[in-house]
């Protein structure tokens, strides 16, 4: 153990004339937590240049002893090593608490293969820096597909949105930095706003075992962590260049990290990427280009009994919306189904135009943490997140310039939780969580609000305990409660709050009364309660079973009860609904995990029945003075949702591995008997990895993804008549893309200048056979095809 | 390794940035001592009324040879395009004739009404195109010399001449492309290929008699 390096001990001699060398000292080592004696303990006394051992009692005793300084360096397996130093007068006894348990705690850099998990009994998949490193130029959501069962439901390449076990957007939580991100993560355009390059470890929870981030994660949990920090002196940094050649981009990221034994650290990373118009194989997709800058710093001081962080992240993304897909009328929607090809095809451009996005998130944090012996460890967190979205329509006039949609969304949050670890056995977390809202909805875009000026207030509690019952058996248990309140300052067209029948349900909420507007002020309370239970049991070293169920609550978001007009990216009317309950989830899930030297295999099923489950679908038709618009209005309804994901991988040689991925889900609407919209279709891949450690690590992988045809879809294709010829069209938006196989090559290679200077050359070509395809989870797939060849060139230099 | 000029770099941006993190902190610090009066006062936020919207498009056919027989097509959405529109019908076509048509667009959702056709339409006219169509109805159409220069060498279709021909019943349509990517008006009614249209309203059951 590395731990067990002793420090260095500054010398101190023993001085004076005339010593009296008789004095015994008595000392007594217990465990900072529980204050149980350590045994065993290796005790280095720098005067006499001698080692002694605690006994049972963790008793030691060091005799004839002079007057003056002593000096012992105290190390125990699992301890950190701690150095004391008393005046010896006479005969001395001291009771010496030493930090045990500092493993299990977790508080040391873990290097090599252990990782961190959040979850004791949760479905939980952790990606590690070098697995993320390879999407550096890419998309958090990029990355999450490495984990079997995690899809992403794109707009585009550019807005990937992380999809678990076929729930995205708010049905999944995400943290950066112990933080929940704040960023408006309603609508399916709207991506996470995270850096991938501050990453250095996320863990994918699936369902929402992970109690003490929130109780709504009815999908999932996403925990995205920074680097850890290492206590010792050390400086050291990462650079990555990168090149791509479909859209000629290029992206570049540097970290800083300096940290000192005394436990003070400091990092710094920063990143730029820029691309123009990617390329579909037969054509440009016009457009498609994207700006974004992040930068993050975190600084503070660790040390084992207390310490704080600040940290700070920002993020501003300019992402261009493939041009064709700008539609204005329900006609426009048929003719691009039907021809096969964008409208709009121009030449090659780094220039990003409307339809575009322009997002920025703030988020600034402060922690601290304390250590109490026989006790455990509180700590207290405050951050605040600042997200602004720009959305920029297709506009015409003096309105060019201005963003069609303009929110602004600053969130403040506290929390504060305790967690007992005085017995090792039997932990117990408990925190509280303080949240209000704002949203601004900026009314100088010129075009009704979509989302309304709100404010919310949440408040949270929750305990989450776990029993080690044996070596090999592993119970954790959860409840939560949750209470949510929306406050919101919401237009409605005086025709559409009658048509909704809000005039006779929601009368006393009116405040002002305009020409053709209503303003009202909805407030709705929800109380919410959430909960899990789980068993994880290891039959023998290389077999493991989990066990675990959730229940999860899920308020309805600002989008599903407030949206009503035109969605004019989609050419469609939304409407939301004031009647909305909350979503409940029970989901039940077991996992099956086997581990041998040659082969290991993770098998995860999962049973998910979901009441009052959220959902768009078209209802009817408005015809407008721009021809006849479909209507979609939020449903709620009761959905299962149930499936399987593998993910096996053997050592043929030792050099070559073969590993597959594999995801089945199902998920279906109860009340109408229809399959879900948007579930990912059975997809399967399988890669081999040629390995050869002596040859500058190179290593070489070929990846073969299988995605089949959604074959069950509900049928939401609906008809609209010309109103010129009286033709009857049907609009097919419900038939999902044929299946598709893609080849990917990746190859890296190490080369080490020094002990701690190396560069990491990968070199990865993307959709080699330049296959023309169609992702029935991308919502441009009725414009464009998807991404043709791209060959990926990257440096990372570390130093 | 040039690690002393790479850490000057990165101070100079840890400062810039320490400064505006600094800042971000003591106003959300203060933020949340003073939450309600962050949480903006009990103001109430001021309507939208969308500008660009189009509430009224009137089409005025005047008959060449007699300014009584005048023919109205109107379509009224009081919602602009977030809500339903009404098409009416006023006057027939006289067979034979040569009628004038004289367009109107306005935003009636503003006091007074936006003139959005001459003061949105007009001085973007490359960039819009009007396009019109018939069913089962006896008329044809053309762009006039005066007409005002369109996107691509066409005519934007704001001053057109109408003939009735027999007497018939049929639909009327007017289309207003915005961007359209290539335009047609070589048989008068034109055709207009991409972009995105920001009018597309057909009036039933037009009579020429």
């Amino acid at each position: 153990m590395k731990q067990l390096i002793v420090g260095i001990v500054i010398a101190f001699s023993c001085f004076g004339y005339n010593q009296n060398c008789t004095y015994t000292f008595l000392g007594e080592l217990s465990d900072f937590h529980d204050g149980t004696p350590i045994i065993s303990a290796t005790i280095y006394i720098k005067e006499h240049d001698k080692y002694l051992v605690s006994d049972f009692d963790g008793k030691f005793k060091i005799e004839n002893l002079c007057s003056g300084v002593l000096n012992l360096t105290i190390s125990h397996i699992g301890c950190e090593t701690k150095t004391v130093s008393y005046v010896i007068k006479g005969d001395t006894h001291k009771a010496i608490q030493i930090e045990h348990h500092i493993e299990e705690l977790n508080e040391i850099s873990v290097t090599g293969n252990t990782s961190k998990k959040e979850t004791k009994t949760a479905q939980e998949t952790v990606l590690k820096a070098n697995t993320l490193k390879k999407y550096s130029a890419l998309n958090l959501g990029d990355a999450l597909k490495e984990v079997s069962g995690v899809s992403s439901i794109n707009t585009g390449n550019s807005i990937v949105k992380p999809m678990i076990n076929g729930m995205h957007s708010s049905r999944l939580l995400i943290l950066n930095n112990n933080v929940r991100l704040q960023d408006q993560d309603w609508g399916i355009e709207h991506a996470p706003n995270i850096d991938i390059n501050s990453a250095d470890q996320i863990s994918v929870i699936k369902g929402s075992g992970a109690l003490a981030y929130g109780g709504d994660a009815i999908g999932g949990v996403i925990v995205v962590n920074p680097i850890r920090i290492i206590r010792k002196d050390t400086l050291y940094g990462r650079t990555i260049i990168g090149g791509q050649s479909n859209g000629r981009g290029y992206n570049i990221s540097s970290t800083f990290n300096r940290s000192y034994s005394s436990g003070w650290f400091a990092n710094i990373q920063g990143s730029f990427k820029q691309n123009g118009d990617f390329r579909a194989p037969d054509y440009n997709l016009t457009n498609t280009g994207l700006k974004s800058h992040a930068f993050t710093m975190n600084t503070g001081k660790k040390k084992f009994e207390s310490g704080f962080e600040v940290f700070y992240s920002y993020l501003d993304n300019e992402i261009g919306i493939l041009g064709a897909s700008h539609i204005g009328s329900t006609f426009d929607l048929e003719r691009a189904i039907n021809s096969g090809q964008p409208s709009l095809i121009n030449d090659f451009s780094y220039d990003i135009n409307a339809p575009k996005q322009e997002v920025t998130h703030h988020l600034a944090k402060a922690s601290y943490y304390k250590r109490f012996k026989n006790f455990g460890k509180i700590n207290l967190q405050y951050d605040y997140q600042n997200n602004q979205r720009l959305e920029f329509d297709v506009r015409i006039g003096d309105r060019r310039n201005i963003p069609a949609v303009d929110l602004k969304l600053q969130t403040h949050t506290f929390l504060a939780d305790i967690n007992l670890d005085a017995n090792l056995n039997r932990r117990i977390n408990f925190g509280i969580m303080g949240r209000f809202q704002d949203n601004f909805a900026n009314p100088d875009t010129g075009v009704r609000r979509l989302i309304p000026d709100y404010e919310k207030y949440d408040f949270g509690a929750y305990t989450t305990a776990e029993w080690q019952i044996s070596d090999d058996l592993i119970f954790d248990a959860g409840l939560r409660y949750d209470f949510n309140r929306i406050d919101a300052k919401k237009f409605y067209l005086k025709s559409r709050w009658e048509e909704r029948g809000y005039n006779v349900d929601f009368l006393n909420i009116i405040l002002e009364e305009f020409p053709t507007q209503l303003l009202t002020n909805p407030v709705f309370n929800f109380h919410n309660i959430s909960a899990s239970a789980g068993i994880k049991y290891n039959i023998n070293d290389s077999n493991q079973i989990i066990f675990n169920y959730s229940l999860a609550s899920r308020p309805p978001n600002v989008s599903e009860l407030f949206s009503d007009g035109l969605h004019h990216s989609a050419a469609r009317f939304e409407l939301g609904n004031l009647r909305f309950d909350q979503e409940i989830a029970n989901r039940l899930s077991a996992s099956y995990a086997f581990n041998s030297s040659k082969f290991s295999l993770l098998a995860e099923v999962f049973y998910s029945r979901v009441n009052d489950f959220i959902y768009l679908r078209p209802f009817d038709f408005i015809l407008t003075n721009r021809g006849p618009f479909p209507l979609w209005q939020y449903q709620q309804t009761n959905a299962e949702l149930f499936g399987i994901d593998v993910t096996a991988t053997y050592n043929l040689t030792d050099a070559l591995q073969w590993q597959n991925k594999t995801a089945f889900i199902k998920g279906y609407d109860l009340e109408t008997d229809l399959p879900l919209i948007d579930m990912p279709s059975f997809n399967t891949t399988n890669q081999i990895t040629y390995n050869n450690e002596a040859w500058y690590n190179f290593s070489a992988s070929l990846k073969s993804e299988w995605v089949f045809e959604q074959n069950e879809f509900p049928d939401f294709n609906f008809e609209i008549e010309d109103q010129l010829t009286g033709e009857i069209t049907l609009i097919d938006i419900s038939t999902p893309p044929p299946a598709y196989h893609l080849l990917h090559l990746y190859n890296e290679a190490t080369f080490s200048f020094t002990e701690k200077t190396n560069l990491k050359v990968a070199l990865s070509i993307n959709n080699i056979l330049n296959t023309s395809y169609r992702n029935y989870l991308n919502r441009l797939r009725y414009f464009a095809d998807d991404l043709g060849r791209n060959i990926t060139l990257q440096l990372e230099l570390n130093y | 390794m040039n690690t002393n000029k790479l850490n000057i770099k990165t101070m100079k941006i840890n400062h810039l940035n320490i400064t505006k993190t600094t800042n971000f902190f003591v106003s959300a610090l203060f933020c949340l001592t003073l939450i309600t009066s962050c949480s903006s006062d009990d103001d109430n936020p001021p309507p939208v009324n969308p500008e660009e919207i189009i509430t009224n498009v009137t089409l005025t056919f005047t008959n060449n040879a007699d300014a009584t027989d005048i023919v109205v097509l109107a379509s009224v959405a009081p919602d602009g395009q977030d809500g339903t529109s009404n098409e009416s019908v006023t006057g027939n076509f006289t067979a034979g004739a040569t009628y004038d048509l004289s367009l109107a667009i306005t935003n009636a959702s503003e006091t007074p009404a936006d003139d959005v056709l001459n003061d949105d339409i007009i001085p973007e006219a490359d960039e819009h195109f009007f396009s019109y169509a018939v069913n089962n109805i006896n008329l044809t159409m053309t762009r006039d010399g005066d007409d005002i220069n369109g996107p691509n060498g066409s005519k934007l279709g704001v001053n057109t001449t109408w003939v009735a021909g027999a007497a018939s019943t049929g639909n009327v349509q007017i289309t207003l492309t915005h961007e359209p990517t290539s335009t047609d008006d070589s048989d008068g009614f034109g055709t207009a290929t991409g972009g995105s249209e920001d009018l597309n309203i057909t009036f039933n059951n037009v009579d020429v008699q």
